[in-house]
């Protein structure tokens, strides 16, 4: 699968020289063009800025390139005021929920756009974390802080469960076995009587509300929390991603591996991290789940639930973590907003699934570069049509020319062609014949100066058979020491006659080119 | 433990196994596509067998056709959805793999708002009643299952093998652009492969519910099961599918007689595991190269 070589939210800046001019200036201090403080453990600032000293003002001037993190901090300042303000307990219990599903998929993102390994035992792992915790906290009597600090471990340890294939497996292999692994964790906690067979699910964990607190707080409490390790998966995926282990993942995608070894990337071991990294966080996000639903159910691992999760991701678009926010808000407002509509609402997330699959290649983040090359399609297509094929140069001919001026006067003389033939009209020939020797006309000029332009082989010429009786119409040969060939048997009694006769000849030349 | 027995739950178990696996394994190396909505066939196929039953006729004979016929055309829509639109685009493989696990969740979804989530039975229709052979009990319903798959698999191969479109098929597993090039038509070859393995899988449906119901969501576990066996036995080979599906069966069998029916999944994981470990590509699988 390439996944990760198509989809990767790096897709390269077109160089700013087209469009610096379109970024807002902002004044900077002179002393401070340059980035004075970084991300944490990182080599790179927060924001994307460039810096330069305008030429007439001679001001020092910032222009922000990649304004994605001020859409996030506003997008985050929107969901941090308006669920808990103006949202009755149902509308911020969505919020949970949406909150939840997005640290989940945003970690994902690292194995299936990072990565790039299309594996579907996400909601499996995070299962797990919460069935694990659940337990411990059932009958080992654990509190809610330490059910999070050994959700990672049992997301971690199931991780190197699953990731011990992801080495040998390949693409569909994989992403076939992972549905199985859910599955076999289904059957196994319906089964499992101390799992929760009896009573649909592992009930009775500690929750990390205090027993004094309103239902309301509780839930809004739930929800700052579900917000906050949205907040710290991001900061996790920008982490992973665009660091080391990141690039040397986007180095080798599947069926790349050969050559990112080559290279000398150790791309097993990266991709053992990675999953690490990955189900530890999920293992935290299941142990969230059982301390927020105080304990774990079965759904976790149906099909169905994965199916959600997919739909998600892949309306927003693979390989982004703002599409998988996005695709997350969707799901789950249309899941929460028309619930009274039963399975139809979950059909109607299926065909909008669908539709994006069909007719979308990057999700709704994608929209806009698959909009901008449909149309430099659709513009290049219309511009050969229009043209045809005379001076146009293909690319794959520009190789063999070797002087590359060639091209631009060919399209030079194409377009002046173009233009010439609008002008030859009847009266513009009666002129060049009724007006031998006298001032030409503007337009009649420009013809003939095209025609005086014309190279010298095969150029028409007046051959004089007779003088003041017989003329005749040749093509010039063009070399020294080969005469002109006569191009028909037409005969003029006069010099004029033959002038307008050549005229002739080259304006039906060029009214066919 | 009685080798009787244990061959006959084998046979049977590895006739439907059998069924389902060459359906994926067959849409895998022709077409490209892991046809995740195999589960949504299955379950429209009993459905289909359901209505056949309800409104034409109780016969055996008419109640498998209609299985039958309902898995072909749901087959046909799954490939006029999934790969038709698809199969010259980019990304294909992938956005294929999300577009048939949408018709999935569309599908199985549409059927609980039609159907409702109570559960239909199938009638019986190889009738009730039982042989002995040796000191197993032989009841009607495995016997038709082990004939009736066993006719299809072999009407199957032998289309395969011998029939101009069967040979079509068979170019395409083996280089689809190649092909292409000598004249076979991509788009109806692959339609007739998607009613082929959709018929594959409405027989399985309506063997598999004589024992289980119908319901929305009773495609599941035999796609499970199918991949599983598909797995194991190598992706676009045949003759690994019909192995793997015996030793699956035979491990079901095994299992549920020695351990206990709960751990049936867990042992046939352990298997297909260690199978993928020692052997990447499954039991027969093809090399990657050869499909692309």
């Amino acid at each position: 699968m390439s996944t990760g070589q198509q989809s990767t939210p790096a897709t390269p800046e077109i160089g700013l020289v087209g469009r610096s001019r379109l970024l807002p200036p902002l004044r900077a201090h002179g002393d401070r063009t340059w980035r004075r403080w970084r991300v944490p453990f990182t080599q790179r600032g927060a924001l994307d800025y460039i810096t330069a000293f305008n030429p007439i003002s001679l001001v020092a001037e910032r222009r922000i390139v990649d304004k994605r993190l001020l859409w996030w901090l506003a997008a985050l300042l929107v969901l941090v005021i308006v669920p808990p303000l103006f949202g009755n307990d149902s509308f911020i219990g969505a919020g949970t929920t949406f909150a939840m599903f997005s640290a989940i998929n945003i970690v994902w993102m690292l194995t299936i756009g990072t990565a790039g390994i299309f594996s579907l035992a996400t909601l499996a792992v995070v299962g797990v974390g919460a069935y694990g915790t659940a337990y411990l906290s059932v009958y080992w009597g654990f509190p809610w802080w330490a059910m999070w600090i050994a959700g990672p471990f049992f997301g971690a340890g199931f991780g190197v469960l699953i990731a011990l294939p992801a080495i040998r497996l390949e693409g569909f292999y994989y992403a076939l076995l992972t549905v199985g692994v859910a599955e076999l964790c289904r059957v196994w906690v319906v089964q499992s009587r101390t799992l929760g067979a009896a009573n649909n699910g592992l009930y009775g964990a500690d929750g990390f509300v205090p027993a004094d607190m309103s239902t309301t707080g509780g839930i809004t409490l739930g929800y700052f929390l579900a917000l906050a390790m949205m907040v710290a998966a991001l900061a996790l995926y920008t982490y992973v991603n665009g660091q080391r282990l990141g690039r040397l993942l986007r180095a080798a995608p599947e069926k790349h591996e050969a050559f990112a070894e080559a290279l000398g990337i150790n791309y097993r071991a990266a991709r053992i991290q990675v999953f690490l990294i990955s189900s530890a966080a999920l293992g935290f996000v299941g142990a969230f789940y059982a301390t927020l639903l105080h304990g774990a159910s079965p759904s976790l691992f149906t099909m169905d639930q994965l199916l959600l999760l997919l739909a998600m991701i892949v309306i927003g678009g693979i390989g982004t973590t703002e599409g998988a926010v996005a695709g997350t808000l969707i799901v789950v407002l249309l899941d929460k907003v028309f619930i009274g509509l039963g399975p139809l609402r979950l059909v109607l997330i299926g065909a909008i699934m669908l539709g994006t699959v069909l007719f979308l290649r990057g999700g709704i983040f994608g929209v806009a570069a698959q909009f901008k090359n449909w149309t430099a399609k659709r513009r290049s297509e219309r511009r050969a049509v229009s043209r045809g094929k005379g001076g146009i140069v293909m690319p794959e001919e520009a190789t063999e020319i070797h002087d590359k001026q060639n091209i631009a006067i060919g399209l030079f003389q194409l377009r002046l062609r173009g233009e010439l033939k609008a002008l030859v009209n009847d009266a513009l020939i009666e002129e060049h014949r009724t007006t031998p020797r006298s001032r030409r006309s503007d337009n009649l000029e420009r013809v003939l100066n095209y025609f005086r332009m014309a190279p010298m082989a095969e150029k028409y010429g007046v051959l004089m058979v007779k003088p003041f009786a017989e003329y005749r119409i040749v093509a010039i040969s063009g070399r020294r020491g080969v005469p002109p060939r006569a191009v028909d048997d037409q005969m003029f009694t006069t010099p004029e006659d033959a002038d307008h006769g050549v005229f002739l000849k080259r304006v039906q030349d060029l009214m066919e080119s | 433990m009685d080798p009787y027995y244990v061959a006959l739950t084998t046979i049977t178990l590895a006739s439907i196994y059998g069924l389902l696996a060459l359906g994926i394994s067959i849409i895998w190396s022709s077409l490209g596509m892991i046809n995740m909505a195999q589960g949504f066939t299955f379950a429209l196929s009993g459905y289909g067998a359901w209505l056949v039953s309800q409104y034409i006729g109780t016969n055996g004979v008419v109640v498998v056709a209609g299985g039958v016929l309902t898995g072909a055309l749901a087959g046909a829509l799954v490939g006029g959805i999934a790969f038709i639109p698809l199969y010259d685009k980019p990304n294909f493989p992938l956005r294929s793999l999300i577009a048939t696990l949408a018709i999935a969740m569309l599908g199985s979804q549409s059927l609980l708002y039609w159907f409702g989530p109570r559960v239909k039975a199938l009638p019986k229709v190889f009738g009730v009643g039982s042989i002995h052979i040796g000191s197993a009990v032989a009841s009607y319903d495995k016997i038709g299952t082990i004939v009736c798959s066993a006719a299809l698999l072999l009407i199957t191969l032998a289309w395969m093998k011998r029939s101009r479109r069967g040979l079509e098929i068979r170019a395409m597993m083996q280089n689809p652009e190649g092909a292409a090039l000598v004249g076979v038509g991509l788009r109806s070859t692959a339609m007739s492969v998607m009613m082929m393995t959709g018929a594959m899988t409405g027989l399985a449906a309506v063997l598999l519910s004589q024992n289980f119901f119908v319901s929305p969501f009773a495609g599941t576990m035999p796609l499970v099961k199918g991949m599983v066996v598909a797995l194991a036995g190598g992706l676009g080979s045949v003759a690994g599918a019909l192995i793997a599906a015996l030793l699956i069966g035979l491990i079901e069998a095994m299992t549920a007689v020695e351990l206990g029916g709960q751990y049936v999944l867990i042992t046939q994981f352990a298997f297909i595991i260690a199978v993928l470990l020692v052997r990447p590509r499954g039991i027969a699988g093809m090399i990657e190269h050869t499909r692309e």
